[in-house]
């Protein structure tokens, strides 16, 4: 195994807009690694599991950083810290489930550099891939999570086509949750991916977690006001309190009048390799009032269709609490 | 060029992951320049007067190997796409109907297979010793199949017999309807079956793109023809059979 003494030579580029990146980014083929907060990126390079040969540095480019009040909602640029997501008021006021999210990633260090963009297009924290070794999701054949002696605490009771990672991204689910769409720069051109897409299971590519490609640079998210000022709620059940990544976390927004719910959309996230929208509790809960009892009675529908791994049982009834708590007035 | 791919582990240790997929550009490259070479030789030969498709019509396939080769025909075609596309980097979810196409055509070609042994005449594909003397001698003429014909069905058939079997193989490893995904072989033997399964894809899509291009060609049409409707005309088989080695029905229809 590779001594981890010092940094290896990496080509070092910092464009100054986002064309220039790309660009960049085109001309190397992906050899280019794009590098926002740094946070998914050096722990990778620490471990010597990943060799990029050239690094692009998105901390220069002026566009994508900051929170705007648009006409149809809020536009958040990519390189925005995750303590700036946190501490903004005019999210904190429209979009509460955002600041909560991006509150409880990782570690107040952390949140200081790492970068929303960097928050959702962070790649799997499955300990087998991170080591390096050949598995489904780093090219090769086998999942060593999924094997017989397989630590499969964390990973995945939904969507396992082979690999059995899971989204380690806090905010992602909250972005689901309020609809949110991704605005990727794409060969000169802005693409627009609602976020439930944005995020891409090992059935449809078992090497990547989103749809960004190489040359892809996830300049905005926009967050319409269609979700803003309604109920929420945001919680994430970890191992510990700070610097861990979640066992499974729930968001929820919720239209109500009256105290009934008329529309929602609830989101869970680690068990799955995306943000797994609960659409049977979101079907079963319009029209009824937002209490207990309804809590109670949707709750079991959350975990329908969950396949368990060896050492991952304790989802199944920790997702279904985290809706009881979540419909709960 | 690398023929398969080969990673170092953690404890570096070789793992061998499959086949190299550069190889399917060097394949595709590969065919074009065989159809392009065909089409130039094509052209300069000079144009042999085409038979008439009028007249007798005389039974070439019957209904039951048609529909046959048509299913196997589109599910080996689905099975490429489904399986090349996602590697050359357009991203769907194929592995459902990957493995349900491969069903499909295990199954034809078993029935295929239990039919062309026990009940039809298994020996029309067989290639004999006088079969050889075919692109040797003007004027000779192949019974049923030409040599060509049969050189053609016995390469297909060893790549999709060994892509079935490997592909099973690698079907038992999958989430099914039928059972739970076991994750039980060793990671070498994986790397064989699919090194194998990359192999006879690679020479599969070679193939397929061979005989559909042979299929489209102008004097071959005919037989294209007899496997979607059934029959060649008499014109046609007396111009390109020999009767004392096949002698085919008349159809019903003429």
């Amino acid at each position: 195994m590779a001594a981890h003494d010092v940094m290896p030579d990496i080509e070092l580029f910092q464009p100054i807009t986002v064309e220039d990146a790309s660009a960049i980014a085109a001309r190397l083929d992906g050899a280019g690694w794009i590098l926002a907060g740094g946070q998914d990126t050096y722990g990778w390079l620490k471990d010597r599991a990943k060799h990029p040969g050239a690094m692009i540095d998105l901390a220069a480019i002026e566009g994508i950083n900051g929170i705007n009040a648009t006409a149809s909602g809020i536009s958040i640029g990519a390189m925005t810290t995750l303590r700036d997501v946190m501490r903004d008021p005019l999210i904190a006021e429209k979009f509460p489930i955002l600041t909560q999210a991006a509150g409880r990633v990782a570690s107040p260090q952390i949140r200081n550099q790492g970068t929303l963009g960097g928050n959702v297009a962070q790649d799997t924290r499955c300990w087998y891939y991170r080591r390096g070794l050949s598995c489904y999701r780093a090219g090769g054949n086998i999942c060593y999570a999924d094997s017989p002696e397989g630590m499969n605490r964390e990973h995945a009771l939904f969507g396992a086509s082979r690999c059995v990672a899971v989204s380690p991204s806090d905010t992602a689910t909250a972005l689901v949750a309020v609809d949110a769409t991704m605005v990727i720069h794409r060969e000169g051109r802005e693409k627009r991916v609602p976020a439930e897409q944005f995020f891409i299971g090992p059935a449809i590519n078992i090497t990547h977690m989103t749809v960004l490609r190489p040359g892809d640079i996830l300049t905005h998210v926009e967050i319409p006001n269609t979700w803003a000022n309604t109920e929420s709620y945001f919680e994430k059940v970890a191992d510990r309190d700070v610097w861990d990544f979640a066992l499974v976390s729930i968001a929820a927004v919720m239209k109500t009048s009256g105290g009934v719910i008329d529309d929602a959309r609830i989101v869970c996230g680690a068990v799955e390799c995306v943000p797994r929208r609960l659409r049977s509790v979101e079907q079963a809960l319009r029209g009824k009032p937002r209490n207990e009892q309804t809590a109670d009675a949707v709750a079991g529908l959350a975990s329908g269709g969950a396949r368990t791994l060896n050492h991952n049982q304790f989802k199944v009834p920790l997702m279904e609490n985290l809706v009881r708590r979540a419909l709960r007035t | 060029m690398e023929i398969v791919t080969v990673r170092e582990d953690v404890w570096g240790r070789e793992v061998l992951l499959g086949v190299s997929w550069d190889w399917l550009w060097v394949i595709l490259a590969l065919t074009f320049a065989a159809i392009v070479v065909h089409l130039l030789i094509m052209a300069v030969l000079r144009k042999q007067p085409r038979p008439s498709a009028a007249g007798k019509r005389l039974t070439r396939h019957d209904n039951f190997d048609r529909s046959f080769h048509w299913i196997m025909a589109i599910s080996t075609l689905v099975l490429l796409f489904t399986g090349v596309l996602p590697i050359i980097g357009y991203d769907f979810n194929w592995l459902t109907i990957h493995w349900i196409a491969g069903l499909v055509l295990t199954g034809a070609v078993l029935l295929h297979v239990i039919r062309a042994v026990f009940f039809q005449d298994f020996g029309s594909m067989v290639v004999a010793p006088k079969d050889l003397k075919e692109p040797f001698e003007k004027g000779r003429k192949p019974g049923k199949y030409s040599l060509a014909q049969k050189g053609m069905h016995h390469a297909m058939t060893l790549l999709v017999l060994v892509v079935i079997g490997t592909g099973l193989v690698l079907f038992l490893q999958i989430d099914t309807p039928w059972w739970d995904r076991p994750n039980s072989l060793a990671e070498s033997t994986l790397g064989w079956m699919f090194v194998l399964h990359g192999v006879s894809t690679l020479g599969l899509v070679g193939l397929t793109a061979l005989h559909v291009y042979f299929a489209l060609r102008p004097e071959k049409r005919f037989y294209t023809r007899s496997m979607i409707s059934g029959w060649i005309s008499e014109d046609e088989f007396s111009a390109n059979h020999d009767p004392a080695r096949w002698m085919p029905d008349e159809t019903a229809r003429s």
